[in-house]
């Protein structure tokens, strides 16, 4: 995603404008890098187990190819396809190994300290970010140069699909406001950038996208102390593709956690991060070769986020439909050129938030289950016993 | 790592009224919505027959389109035809190759006992005793010894799928990149287009554009004798010059703009590129009033009560709800490369993908978009046919309980499930490389995004 920040410093009641707004009283910034935030150390302390096993080695393990035991298509790709394609929460027939604490990036998302929950790298307390149990240790995830990770974020930079525009209004300084304005939308032009084409400079222009990308227009408040801007949570839906599928994620109680600067800014963004949404993202994105590229497994990324969800109940089922989370994020600092009539307008007409645009909420477990083709999917033992 | 555009067919809209300029002068005798072509030598018999959706194609002498199937570097290893070989085999492949990443070959392949080969989904367009090459058509001698013509080197088949004079139903002209299947080709003979234009197969046409992809338009106001697009509009839309060598030819003509400038003109309007497009085979021009995209000839219009919803995207199809219309697009991963997309393959891709192998589940995760009664195709394109929904075969006519449902190219169109609000493609690129390969892509009228 590619995420405008306008910041415009007309100031609340009480404040005043000092040398640290920016001039014109407006800045902007894109993001330049996005990523989910996980930890991520060269000892690998978070997992002492190793790393997950992907699509590549889960098969053979699965499917050995034994001695005059001929494999069919069906009951061996397929089958795992099918796993993929239509996920439950039964158990892994493969074991899952989460990422461990204390530490993890994140914002104390619920306002409590739980078992559960980690220490930032700065010293937090009651980090929720269950994101990082599901992925910290699949080296598709992880940084500096896991190759999903890794692609996710050049595209933030690369495909238009993924600029959107966030406006913040009421901001006397970059320093300390008490009250600015956030507002977010999606901007419609390609990021000026250096001569490597991988870094973005400040001062390119963008125009908004009120043509395409009306749905991301959305509002929200905010203060901004010792230079860290704080938003309050928003719903938020944002666009995030990969190779030119349209995909976007949606993020329950969204809050920017950001250090500001003229040239740009550098935080958080962090909430409770759809479930099915994000699954299905990551299914129309990276299908099972991309995910052998650094060895994730669909069915069971699925059944360790169902299982560690822990925000937004289902009405219907009470079963948790969204993951805390966080995504680590850089912005650049960009002129947004003056709105028409008709972008004042629906820029006028946003609310704070955007309803619900994602994928319909998971049906219950069991029902999920009984629908399961065939027995219950094979343990690795099992399967090298009597490989279908 | 795909790093080229969406091989998409979708680079047009129905809501901006895009022109096919009529044809006139020399070429006034052929049908308005056909495709010019340069003619080139041919063997006795054979012709160029006017497609669809990718406009004029060569055939045999029954009218049969005639295929290539070109070789291809797939993700673990090769497929396709060498020159002058062919390895479209007679028998019928009984394992997966593995040419694709990240599952094994050497797995036994579904419905064996029904598996064709690829010879009898793909006849030799064989030659006779004394056929003698022609321009570029050569006649080559197979491994079993009989003879089979050659273009460009290439041997070619036809298609047990086409029955009629300008079906085009088992490969296409615009699926080659990627990670999409290593497709059939129908050869094709040049577009009539000037040096510096090219056209491109879309879902709602033939789409001229520059030799670098950046679309090609026209205005309303313009007139064979005269341009309303003063200077001030030359700046935005700039005239498609033509060289001091460029000779008016069949519906090529050369208009004088009052600067003496000399600009091309297709069927009686002078041509010009929009200088804010950004991408190739943009429709941006098209959002001007008074300015369209063109089209060297257009494909008949979608069912009647087919909408097009705006998505964060561009425009897709959509039933009369608003709800997104996909298509399902299927290659096995066997050497010889089947299609698995069509009622009457194997549906085990399908059923197991959409609904774990339950057709009901399928067929409530991906319903058909069914037709209403007395409903009919327009075109060779959109069509109705009947299903069995117990097997997703086609049913056999008045089989009880069989569904009539729209068809693109006789493949039965779905909306998804989890689609709840006009506009959402919550399954586009669901599949095996982003459905590349295999699963549901949605119909793309218009993408914004999809090309740099």
């Amino acid at each position: 995603m590619l995420l405008i920040m306008t910041v415009s410093l007309l100031g609340a009641a009480g404040a005043r404008a000092d040398d640290a707004a920016p001039p014109g009283r407006t800045i902007a910034y894109v993001v330049t890098n996005l990523s989910w935030a996980l930890q991520s150390t060269p000892e690998m302390t978070e997992c002492p187990q190793g790393l997950n096993e992907g699509v590549r080695e889960q098969f053979k393990l699965l499917f050995p190819d034994a001695a005059g035991n001929k494999r069919t298509l069906v009951d061996t790709q397929l089958r795992r396809q099918v796993e993929s394609y239509q996920p439950t929460t039964a158990p892994d027939a493969l074991p899952f190994l989460e990422g461990q604490g204390p530490v993890a990036p994140g914002l104390d998302l619920d306002g409590t300290v739980g078992p559960e929950d980690f220490t930032g790298p700065d010293g937090a307390r009651g980090v929720d970010n269950q994101m990082h149990r599901v992925l910290g240790c699949i080296a598709n995830y992880r940084a500096p140069d896991g190759p999903i990770r890794f692609f996710e974020d050049e595209m933030v930079l690369r495909e238009n699909y993924n600029r959107i525009i966030v406006q913040l209004t009421a901001v006397d300084s970059l320093v300390d406001d008490p009250d600015v304005d956030v507002m977010f939308f999606r901007g419609r032009d390609k990021v000026l950038v250096d001569a490597g084409r991988l870094k973005a400079l400040p001062g390119g222009t963008q125009r908004i996208d009120t043509r395409w990308g009306g749905r991301y227009i959305q509002r929200t408040h905010g203060h901004i102390e010792k230079g860290v801007l704080s938003t309050e949570p928003v719903n938020l839906l944002y666009p995030w593709d990969a190779f030119y599928m349209p995909t976007d994620q949606y993020m329950w109680g969204a809050r920017l956690h950001l250090t500001l600067t003229p040239e740009g800014a550098d935080g958080l963004i962090a909430g409770y991060t759809d479930v099915e949404t994000w699954y299905m993202h990551m299914l129309r994105n990276w299908s099972a070769h991309y995910q052998s590229y650094g060895k994730s497994s669909g069915p069971s990324i699925y059944k360790a986020m169902r299982r560690l969800a822990d925000g937004v109940p289902d009405p219907a089922t009470g079963a948790n439909r969204a993951i805390s989370s966080a995504l680590a994020a850089k912005f650049t600092e960009v002129r947004v050129l003056p709105f028409s009539g008709a972008e004042h307008a629906a820029i006028a007409a946003a609310k704070p938030g955007v309803p619900y645009r994602g994928m319909p909420a998971p049906r219950p477990a069991a029902e999920e289950l009984a629908e399961t083709r065939g027995s219950p999917p094979k343990t690795v033992n099992e399967s090298v016993a009597g490989n279908p | 790592m795909r790093v080229s555009g969406r091989s998409m067919l979708g680079a047009a809209s129905v809501a901006l009224a895009a022109t096919t300029v009529c044809a006139t002068g020399a070429n006034a005798a052929r049908p308005a919505s056909t495709e010019p072509y340069i003619p080139e030598a041919m063997p006795p018999g054979f012709r160029v027959e006017p497609s669809e959706l990718d406009g004029p194609v060569f055939a045999d002498p029954k009218g049969r389109t005639l295929y290539r199937w070109p070789f291809r570097t797939m993700r673990n290893g090769v497929t396709g035809d060498g020159k002058g070989e062919s390895n479209c085999a007679d028998a019928a492949s009984t394992e997966s190759a593995g040419l694709m990443s990240p599952y094994p070959g050497g797995l036994l392949l579904p419905e064996l006992e029904k598996r064709p080969s690829c010879q009898a989904m793909w006849p030799p367009a064989y030659a006779k005793d004394g056929d003698k090459a022609v321009g570029k058509w050569t006649v080559v001698t197979r491994r079993d010894g009989r003879k089979q013509w050659a273009y460009d080197g290439t041997v070619l088949y036809t298609s047990v799928r086409d029955r009629r004079p300008g079906d085009v139903l088992a490969g296409d002209s615009y699926r080659h990149e990627g990670d999409a299947p290593a497709m059939r080709e129908p050869i094709q003979p040049k577009s009539d287009v000037p040096p510096g234009f090219g056209v491109t197969t879309t879902l709602r046409g033939r789409l001229l554009h520059t030799a670098r992809g950046f679309s090609i338009y026209v205005f309303d106001r313009d007139t064979r004798e005269r341009s309303a697009c003063d200077a001030a509009c030359e700046k935005v839309f700039v005239p498609m010059q033509a060289p001091a060598t460029a000779n008016a030819h069949g519906d090529w003509d050369i208009f004088t703009r009052e600067s003496g400038e000399r600009q091309w003109m297709f069927r009686g309007k002078p041509l010009y590129r929009y200088d804010e497009d950004d991408r190739v085979h943009s429709l941006g021009g098209g959002d001007v009033p008074g300015w369209h995209n063109v089209y060297t000839q257009e494909t008949a219009p979608p069912p009647a009560d087919f909408t097009v919803q705006d998505t964060p995207s561009g425009q897709v199809l959509a039933d009369a709800r608003g709800r997104t219309v996909y298509s399902y697009t299927c290659g096995d991963d066997a050497p010889d490369q089947l299609s698995c997309e069509r009622p009457d393959d194997t549906q085990v891709y399908r059923l197991a993908m959409c609904g774990a192998g339950s057709a009901e589940r399928c067929e409530r995760n991906f319903p058909y978009v069914e037709a209403g009664p007395g409903a009919r195709g327009s075109g060779r394109l959109w069509s109705v046919v009947e299903i069995d929904p117990a097997t997703g075969h086609f049913a056999a006519n008045g089989e009880p309980g069989a569904l009539r449902v729209w068809a693109y190219r006789e493949r039965p169109v779905y909306t998804f499930a989890g689609d709840v609000q006009p506009g959402e493609v919550n399954a586009d690129g669901l599949g095996d490389f982003q459905a590349e390969r295999e699963g549901f892509r949605a119909f793309w009228w218009r993408d914004d995004f999809f090309r740099e």
